[in-house]
């Protein structure tokens, strides 16, 4: 039996201010949030705040903005997380290769990473700008566009450019995480790919792909969400517009709790949020780890 | 024997706890700002003018002024909290959209008793008073009024040899066609469009000018109503996008700034823009249009139209904390008379200095007659006439109401999706009508 003595005390008497910042700025929050939720919390009417259970949750899920903005979401977070993936495997598959300029590309790849998100933002949004923008410029230019188009103005496209700005910034982290997998994998492994006779292809599906599992969970859980709760860029770029084009489960979670001033139907459409960041990122890390 | 590592770890760890305890228990007081000072938020907005106007009041009356400023697309959210928070705060901005939710919560104190601060309606322009008032009680003094205008950039008319400004929007329409055949302006018609806080005077500028209302007299939504000019609004709007392309589809994601900028950049031939932005369009340092642009009344649409146009005025306003305390009550009054009203020398120096430097129209009537005043219209709008008639014909927003917040999100989805073209007008106005009334009857 382990004795309390001098040294566990102390070690307690030391890591209690810790634990205690810990309760007060995480777990409390956490709790008094979940709290929120149950209640009709409305800022501009601060002398009512009726408890209403569950209500809140059953609200939003009668609410037909939630769904447009879980389809929304669903739509962004598949985009981001399938061509940032992608394209994460293409540039680490080129950046394990010994070449001139290697280190250099490299470096250059952590760039958009070690970008701010805000500047991220308004750096895309001058990009697609339809008066001055450089894609703008670059399509008339090279003769692809006549005239100069309203690319975020346009509902059907708006959630695109905007993922296309997130993937941005996210791919070189993600390639980085991937570079570091590739460069486990033994060099045995290819060298006995080519003994039997494997082509390059043979050799990425055999050998590098299936080594490259750990890796791409991480990727696949980090990206989901990251994207799933991307807020950022749809401040800058959009506001959620046009119209409601660019609406994501994020963004109606701002406008409920800082716009609307609904803190509690707010709250409980974080918490849903929350829950299926956790579900999904659970469900690919029981899928993929199976196969580690 | 006491090692040095234990005596140092317990000794620590009590006076951590004895610190942390004393800041905790503390807590407001250590983090109050000096005593006998006046706490003042307001927006990011003419700041080095209010710097300046805080100093006089400070050498005037010896009264100390605490001034913290957010940005305006945070500001209603940063000064909420702050509210809810209880935080100490005497005096701030207020929107007259926020006055009646504001008011509601309890978060702003009437001046209705206060005959130092009520004094001054009389010198007040009366659509600027009846702006403060919510349930006959007086929440405070102008910090300014203005409009919006409609503005035309005089050499784009003239190179396309009209002589006349528009006086009806299908006069707009007609120039503007006539300006797209002889290529003076791709989109003649600028209007900013982007769902933020601007968007509801813009709209409702329109709206009026159609002879439109949002609600009616008892509050009712009759923005669906398609004889009362928000659904001819709305048409105008997506004909003017879709059919007669005088408007660029980008407007839906020109916030007022950029618009500014677009204006002032000499592209567009026909505006609307707040009026104080004149002097920034007229100033060779701030716009390439710069003595082009003048000012005309807003044109009338629809068998109904008139010269109406949206009107809104921002105030100074005092909490109920700073009203339930003798002294701060004092502190606060004499600061919010100082600029909202005389200074200690009898002038209206803020308001003066505001409409100067940075072309707010000032709420004072017995500014209009200053020679500086009307230099100032003189030079940066070629007179102040049209300024006056089209104040004159300014209306308060008709959805001004405790839920006003949370329909405006609604309303702004609205306008976007006929401007998109993904919402007939009439459809998406009986979406904002909808929210209205369900907003309406959630707050009895």
């Amino acid at each position: 039996m382990t004795r309390f003595g001098y040294d566990e005390r102390s070690a307690a008497l030391l890591v209690f201010p810790v634990l205690a910042v810990l309760l007060v700025v995480a777990a409390f929050p956490i709790i008094y949030s979940f709290w929120v939720s149950l209640h009709d919390i409305v800022l501009t009417r601060p002398l009512r705040r009726p408890f209403v259970g569950f209500d809140n949750y059953l609200r939003i899920f009668d609410d037909a903005r939630f769904w447009t903005a879980v389809a929304r979401t669903t739509v962004y977070t598949l985009v981001c997380v399938a061509v940032t993936t992608f394209l994460a495997v293409l540039v680490a598959l080129l950046l394990n290769e010994v070449f001139p300029g290697q280190r250099l590309l490299s470096a250059l790849l952590l760039v958009p990473w070690a970008t701010p998100s805000v500047v991220n933002g308004l750096m895309w949004k001058w990009i697609y700008d339809p008066t001055y923008g450089l894609l703008n410029g670059l399509l008339v230019q090279v003769g692809l566009l006549e005239r100069y188009r309203v690319w975020l103005g346009d509902p059907d496209i708006t959630l695109l450019l905007i993922a296309n700005a997130a993937i941005w910034k996210q791919m070189p982290l993600a390639a980085l995480l991937m570079i570091v997998t590739m460069k486990a994998i033994p060099e045995d492994l290819y060298r006995a790919a080519r003994v039997d006779g494997a082509n390059i292809w043979q050799r990425f599906v055999h050998v590098t792909l299936p080594a490259l599992r750990p890796g791409l969970m991480l990727v696949l859980v980090y990206e989901t969400m990251i994207s799933i709760r991307h807020f950022d860029l749809f401040l800058i770029m959009t506001q959620g517009g046009p119209g409601d084009a660019s609406f994501t489960l994020s963004w109606l979670i701002y406008v409920e709790t800082f716009r609307s001033l609904r803190f509690g139907t707010g709250a409980a459409m974080s918490y849903v949020l929350a829950i299926t960041t956790f579900a999904l990122s659970w469900a690919v890390i029981r899928f993929l780890g199976k196969r580690i | 024997m006491t090692s040095p590592a234990k005596s140092f770890s317990r000794r620590t760890a009590a006076a951590g706890a004895a610190s942390a305890a004393m800041m905790l228990g503390a807590g407001p007081a250590a983090l109050a700002q000096p005593a006998g000072a006046v706490n003042f938020i307001g927006w990011s907005a003419a700041v080095d003018q209010v710097r300046a106007q805080i100093s006089a009041f400070q050498a005037a009356t010896g009264i100390a002024v605490n001034y913290e400023n957010f940005p305006w697309a945070q500001y209603r959210t940063a000064l909420v909290t702050r509210l809810v928070a209880n935080a100490p705060i005497d005096c701030s901005w207020i929107s007259d959209a926020w006055l009646p939710e504001f008011a509601e919560a309890g978060w702003l104190a009437d001046i209705s008793d206060v005959s130092a601060l009520t004094r001054y309606n009389a010198e007040t322009t009366a659509y600027c008073t009846q702006s403060m008032v919510y349930k006959a009680k007086q929440y405070g003094l102008a910090y300014y009024g203005d409009h919006m205008s409609f503005m035309v950039n005089t050499d784009m008319l003239a190179r396309a040899g009209i002589t006349t400004p528009p006086t009806t929007w299908e006069e707009v329409v007609e120039q503007s066609l006539r300006m797209k055949q002889q290529g003076v302006a791709e989109f003649p018609l600028l209007l900013s469009l982007a769902a933020d806080t601007w968007l509801i005077e813009f709209v409702s500028a329109l709206n009026f000018s159609f002879g439109g209302r949002f609600v009616d007299d008892a509050g009712n939504a009759v923005m669906a109503d398609a004889n009362r000019g928000a659904v001819r609004a709305a048409r105008f709007l997506r004909e003017a996008i879709h059919t007669h392309r005088i408007l660029s589809p980008g407007a839906v994601e020109t916030g007022e700034i950029n618009g500014l900028r677009a204006f002032g950049s000499g592209a567009h031939a026909f505006a609307i823009v707040p009026t104080y932005r004149i002097r920034a369009l007229n100033d060779p340092a701030q716009s390439s249009a710069a003595g082009k642009i003048r000012l005309a009344l807003m044109p009338k649409g629809g068998p109904s139209g008139t010269h109406e146009t949206c009107g809104w005025i921002r105030f100074w306003g005092m909490t109920p904390g700073a009203k339930a305390d003798r002294a701060r009550r004092e502190r606060t009054l004499r600061f919010i008379e100082f600029f909202g009203g005389r200074d200690t020398a009898g002038n209206y120096s803020m308001q003066k200095l505001l409409l100067t430097d940075m072309g707010l129209p000032s709420c004072a009537v017995p500014l209009a007659q200053d020679p500086e005043v009307v230099q100032f219209w003189q030079r940066w709008a070629g007179g102040g006439a049209v300024v006056a008639e089209q104040a004159g014909l300014a209306r308060k927003k008709d959805v001004i109401s405790p839920w006003f917040g949370e329909w405006v999100e609604t309303s702004n989805q609205a306008w976007q999706n006929v401007c998109l073209g993904r919402a007939e007008p009439e459809a998406a106005m009986r979406a904002a009508g909808a929210k209205w009334t369900e907003l309406k009857r959630a707050f009895r």
